[in-house]
């Protein structure tokens, strides 16, 4: 019969190869009994590749703990070819781009999941949220909230940048008089946490190129 | 087939019943039929304002509810022959008492007899807006050189621009003090409407006698002389499509103290 659960050695360390057309449950058992093998007595940390088999949550989970109750292994990693539709959708919409061309007004919402465009002003008390980065080709007046599902690495960019608030991710920043006078000539400036993980700073739109190099994601050009 | 106006605002005391008195009748001078409703139901003035508080018989909500007809309800204004209507509030109930759904029948009614229904909003997004607007073709709002005023005016045409059945609101500055103005002091009208980034309609003077011919009853444009009637022709003026440039402050101000002067010289 062939073997379900392989164990290899390789140059990132112990990998636990497990059969991806078997029944789940004869995986399980067979996973069973290969890490209570006395023969396993060393404690290593393991990578589990599961190859084009879906796991969901709880599965994930039983199988981590089968390991882990069984043996002195610990698993460090987990490697799956397959996600879901749903995840899929979802890092699709995170990765993506949504335009809206017109004004923010007061009392208005925008929200994307991924990179947000606006296409003229953000009014005062008008709020644009993504889960990506916000630019605004216009007058950014009134609050902005960038890296809203926890993407801290999110920026903020705007042909005007003078918003009430500016959030990214769970910190807050008021615009003070001291950084509205700054920003009274209409200079391109762009908003980003600082490395500290507190502070949004804000700096001249040139910079954002050596701050989140990341954005970039044009390839090619000569 | 005329057309239904709706005069708003946001904020409270910008001048949107002032103001719809005084387009109202400015329209009626140039001979258009006018029909002007009051929305502000337990709170209404534009009666007041018309010099027509003593002739009300029936209201708004009466009209409504049944419990007369229309022309019952409407009040003639004898000063512009068979021009000038009021639809009255009702004093005794709140905005809750109708529904954007009757309104919306009704001014579709009235439009068939006259060629414009100015729709005075009360203050507020809530009920009573929503009362006013649905029935309206067209929206002006009317905001003054002040922040607070201007930010509700924004929120409103966030609101007015959702509104499909309605074409993209026109802007009228109301209360504009010309030497608050040029010291800064207040919002100058170049940095209003880019803020707001939509069409300016006019700009109205702030003048005393607004204040004193209210109390009258007499709207403020049936004195040609007055700057803040200037406004209020001009606005009706380009509300029938005509191209009246925008009136220019400086000389109406100077006007305004070289007259106040000439008061002290003597």
């Amino acid at each position: 019969m062939k073997n379900l659960v392989y164990i290899r050695g390789t140059k990132e360390g112990l990998v636990l190869q497990l059969d991806d057309q078997c029944a789940y449950t004869d995986m399980l058992n067979e996973l069973k009994a290969k890490v209570s093998d006395p023969a396993l007595d060393g404690s290593a940390e393991v990578q589990l590749h599961l190859g084009n088999r879906y796991c969901t949550e709880a599965q994930y989970k039983e199988v981590v703990a089968t390991i882990q109750n069984n043996s002195h292994l610990r698993v460090s990693k987990m490697r799956s070819e397959v996600i879901s539709v749903e995840e899929s959708n979802k890092r699709i919409q995170e990765r993506q781009s949504e335009t809206y061309v017109g004004i923010v007004r007061s009392g208005q919402v925008v929200k994307a999941e991924g990179d947000l465009v606006v296409v003229g002003d953000v009014n005062p008390n008008g709020r644009v949220v993504a889960g990506g980065n916000i630019y605004v080709l216009g007058r950014l007046k009134g609050i902005a909230h960038a890296g809203a599902n926890g993407n801290r690495e999110a920026v903020i960019a705007a042909s005007w940048l003078e918003a009430t608030h500016l959030m990214i991710d769970d910190s807050i920043e008021t615009m003070t008089d001291e950084l509205s006078v700054l920003s009274e000539q209409p200079e391109m400036e762009c908003a980003y946490l600082h490395s500290n993980g507190q502070n949004i700073v804000i700096d001249r739109l040139q910079e954002l190129r050596y701050i989140r190099p990341q954005i970039s994601t044009f390839k090619g050009g000569s | 087939m005329g057309e239904a106006i709706v005069i708003t605002s946001g904020k409270g005391g910008v001048g949107k019943t002032t103001t719809t008195a005084n387009l109202g009748t400015a329209l009626a001078l140039q001979g258009k039929k006018v029909c002007l409703i009051d929305t502000d139901i337990g709170l209404r003035n534009l009666d007041v304002i018309l010099g027509l508080e003593n002739r009300i018989i029936y209201d708004l909500v009466d009209v409504l509810e049944g419990r007369c007809k229309v022309h019952q309800a409407l009040v003639k204004d004898k000063r512009f022959e068979d021009m000038l209507y009021l639809l009255p509030a009702a004093q005794t109930t709140d905005k809750n008492a109708i529904n954007p759904d009757q309104m919306k029948e009704l001014v579709t009614e009235l439009k068939k007899d006259y060629d414009f229904v100015i729709i005075d909003c009360p203050a507020g997004i809530e009920q009573g807006y929503k009362n006013a607007v649905a029935g309206a073709d067209r929206a002006i709002v009317v905001t003054t050189p002040e922040i607070s005023a201007v930010r509700d005016a924004d929120r409103i045409i966030g609101l007015l621009e959702l509104e499909e059945n309605i074409e993209p609101p026109k802007l009228i500055i109301n209360r504009i003090r010309q030497h608050l103005m040029k010291a800064g002091e207040a919002l100058d009208i170049n940095e209003i409407t880019t803020h707001l980034s939509i069409d300016l309609l006019g700009i109205v003077a702030d003048d005393e006698s607004v204040i004193s011919s209210s109390n009258r009853g007499e709207p403020v444009v049936m004195n040609p002389a007055n700057p803040a009637a200037m406004g209020y022709r001009n606005i009706a003026r380009r509300l029938l499509g005509e191209s009246v440039p925008l009136m220019t402050m400086d000389k109406q101000s100077t006007g305004v103290f070289s007259k106040i002067k000439a008061i002290f010289a003597k």
